[in-house]
């Protein structure tokens, strides 16, 4: 689960790390009051809380010097429309003092299965650039995961980027705490860019990106509780409810589903070389009961333009006949334009197939290839018609 | 031959009398596994299935000559029993749970490997040696004993090739539930030189899939000492960037690193067979054994 900006600087102050001063908005009343309350003082950045990479060139990124600037700015970006997401929310925080900025971070690594610290006295928006143009300059050191940060390990940071000694304290300090939480937290990434050196000489987290492992959010209630900002397609939503994962993938009249990720992943790779695009994808996990999978074929034909689903279920102690019963109770409540094609393998086969074969609308085929064939067929006709 | 799980395994089942562990043991024993010992704290002194339940590891491996673990355990406690057994120095370890947090994992993996012990999964079927013994929850039936050694990321693709590859004729050495996290146990690179230097596989199926660098790791390594013929199909080709498939691991990033092509081309640069689909590698193993 990725946060929000001003969710990654919550966290960030839990464990100690400097952010600027700040306050969330999420209304357009009384702006200039709500800033004043927050004791900030101007100029201050108004920044929209979405998730899209160069938010600040697709404008979601204004300055303010006055409470009537700052008024008419949330006028225009609170609820607008930023690259296809909606901005439910601002973050209004002082304008930072920096003489420097720099980049850390802390990431997974599947190279070297671990936590590796990156880190560059080149930060801000130019990290990209310098990523190209100079490699060199940015210092990428795997930690080990029985020891954590040490001494040694700032003192290498320091020095290999050419940040200088005399930062080991404050660095030392910053790393210390980014890393407690990077663990604490069950962290995929934690970035924080730029880092402000202020004139003073102290740290402060200008933006933050917090990238959290779903598989552990039973033990974060605090970042559960951020999931209901966050802007997600309702279909996703509501397949969670099932405990059924919904994949967006493209668009298309087609949608596949599977019991497992790897089946899902061959379907859309098939269909793809067949020149069809999938538009969702849907994982059903364990247990395919025949109440889940009408919910699971409910959810996929909802999607806009979907009128074909292809379903691979492939378990040794999956019941066919629960499968099929599942298909053609769903089947029962839609218009008769929508085909199912079913490819399963299990227990109790022989009586799923019967079922499959006298509901209307639902097609068996014998394997994975076989049913790539007929969704293209089914495509073709339903052109034709 | 084959490799890690055979007729010499003395297995553990940690959380043997839970729902799960009990219902595949049940499986597992009826297959031919040895299952010496169960694991269930607060349970010690019990019997399932005819299986001595003990408190704790520890305990199961002094009374017993287990060599081998599985761990039927939900994920949320997962991490603790990977300990317990690291600690008893179970030499094979092997794991199942989806959805375990990676960072639990990343922690596990360098524990077991300190100690010079395999770690195998999770989110995995686990290992099954057709014929000889299984240990996980794979439907056994479909797979049968033969030269075709397979490692896989994926059950489901691994289950679709090993059914047609029974109905042809061609059976299995080992399959391993390699798991589709990001951080596994044991990757594809850290499980091919044990088909190597099995005498029964004659051809390797690795069944990857988009992101990481697992398929390139084990591409270098093929390249150099791998002399068998490998069989590679690299499923998620046409999955949307940034997007996780479902496996935690199967993501490929903004930029297209861990995409499929990638794969595939030094997979191919390394000497191996690429098949498009689960029936292409089928075709392939029966075109390579018929020589």
């Amino acid at each position: 689960m990725k946060l929000l900006e001003y969710q990654a600087k919550e966290i960030f102050e839990k464990y100690g790390l400097s952010t600027p001063k700040g306050t969330v908005i999420d209304s357009k009343e009384d702006v200039a009051a709500k800033i004043a309350q927050a004791g900030l003082s101007y100029p201050v950045v108004i920044k929209a809380q979405v998730q899209v990479g160069g938010r600040g060139k697709a404008g979601g990124v204004k300055f303010a010097d006055s409470g009537e600037e700052a008024q008419s700015i949330v006028d225009t970006l609170l609820f607008s429309d930023l690259k296809g997401l909606k901005v439910n929310k601002l973050l209004v925080v002082e304008k930072a003092d920096v003489a420097k900025e720099w980049y850390l971070s802390i990431l997974l690594d599947r190279k070297t299965n671990g936590p590796v610290v990156i880190f560059s006295a080149a930060g801000g928006m130019e990290i990209e650039e310098t990523a190209k143009t100079n490699p060199d300059a940015i210092v990428n050191v795997p930690v080990n995961p029985l020891t954590g940060i040490t001494a040694y390990f700032v003192n290498y940071v320091c020095s290999k980027s050419g940040v200088g000694m005399e930062y080991t304290k404050v660095l030392g300090e910053l790393l210390t705490k980014l890393y407690k939480m990077f663990i604490e937290h069950s962290c995929m990434l934690a970035e924080i860019n730029p880092v402000s050196v202020t004139s003073a000489g102290e740290l402060v987290a200008i933006d933050g990106k917090v990238t959290v492992d779903d598989s552990a959010l039973y033990r974060l209630p605090d970042v559960l509780a951020y999931r209901d900002a966050i802007e997600e397609p309702p279909l996703v939503v509501e397949a969670r409810s099932f405990r059924f994962l919904y994949i967006p993938v493209s668009t298309g009249r087609v949608a596949v589903m599977s019991n497992g990720s790897g089946m899902l992943m061959s379907m859309i790779d098939l269909l793809s070389k067949k020149g069809v695009t999938v538009a969702c994808a849907l994982d059903l996990g364990g247990g395919a009961t025949r109440d889940r999978i009408k919910e699971a074929v409910r959810i996929e034909l909802s999607t806009p333009g979907v009128d074909t689903i292809f379903i691979c279920i492939f378990g040794g102690i999956t019941r066919c006949d629960e499968v099929a019963d599942g298909v053609r109770m769903a089947l029962e409540n839609e218009s008769s334009d929508k085909t199912v094609i079913i490819r399963m393998e299990g227990t109790n086969k022989d009586a799923g197939m019967e079922i499959v074969n006298s509901t209307k609308g639902a097609i068996s085929v014998g394997g994975i290839v076989e049913g790539v064939e007929t969704v293209a067929k089914v495509l073709k006709g339903g052109d034709a018609a | 031959m084959s490799i890690l799980i055979d007729e010499n395994t003395r297995l553990i089942v940690q959380g043997i009398t839970g729902r799960e562990g009990q219902f595949h043991t049940e499986q597992m024993l009826e297959y031919g596994t040895k299952v010496v010992a169960g694991v269930t704290p607060g349970k010690g002194g019990q019997e399932v299935l005819g299986v001595p339940v003990f408190n704790t590891v520890r305990e199961a491996m002094e009374a017993t000559d287990a060599n081998t673990t599985i761990i039927f355990v939900p994920a949320k406690f997962l991490k603790d029993s990977i300990m317990e057994a690291v600690d008893a120095e179970v030499p094979l370890i092997l794991t199942i749970a989806e959805h375990t947090p990676v960072h639990d994992m990343m922690l596990c993996r360098r524990l077991a490997h300190e100690k010079g012990l395999r770690l195998f999964g999770p989110n995995s079927f686990g290992i099954i040696s057709p014929g000889k013994a299984k240990a996980g929850f794979m439907a056994h039936k479909i797979f049968s004993q033969g030269p075709v050694g397979f490692m896989s990321r994926s059950a489901t693709n691994c289950y679709e090739t090993v059914f047609m590859l029974t109905n042809r004729g061609i059976g299995q050495s080992t399959c391993i539930g390699i798991g589709g996290d990001m951080i596994p146990g044991t990757t594809f690179v850290e499980a091919l030189p044990d088909f190597e230097a099995d005498p029964e596989t004659k051809a390797i199926v690795m069944i990857g899939e988009i992101g990481g660098d697992a398929e390139e790791q084990a591409a270098a390594y093929i390249k150099e000492h791998v002399t068998k013929p490998v069989v590679a199909l690299i499923a998620g080709k046409n999955a949307p960037k940034g997007t996780s498939m479902g496996h935690a691991g199967a993501i490929v990033g903004e930029d297209g690193s861990g995409g499929a092509e990638g794969k595939e081309k030094v997979l191919k640069e390394a000497g191996c067979y690429i098949a498009e689909s689960t029936e292409h590698v089928v075709d392939i193993l029966a075109e390579i054994l018929s020589k």
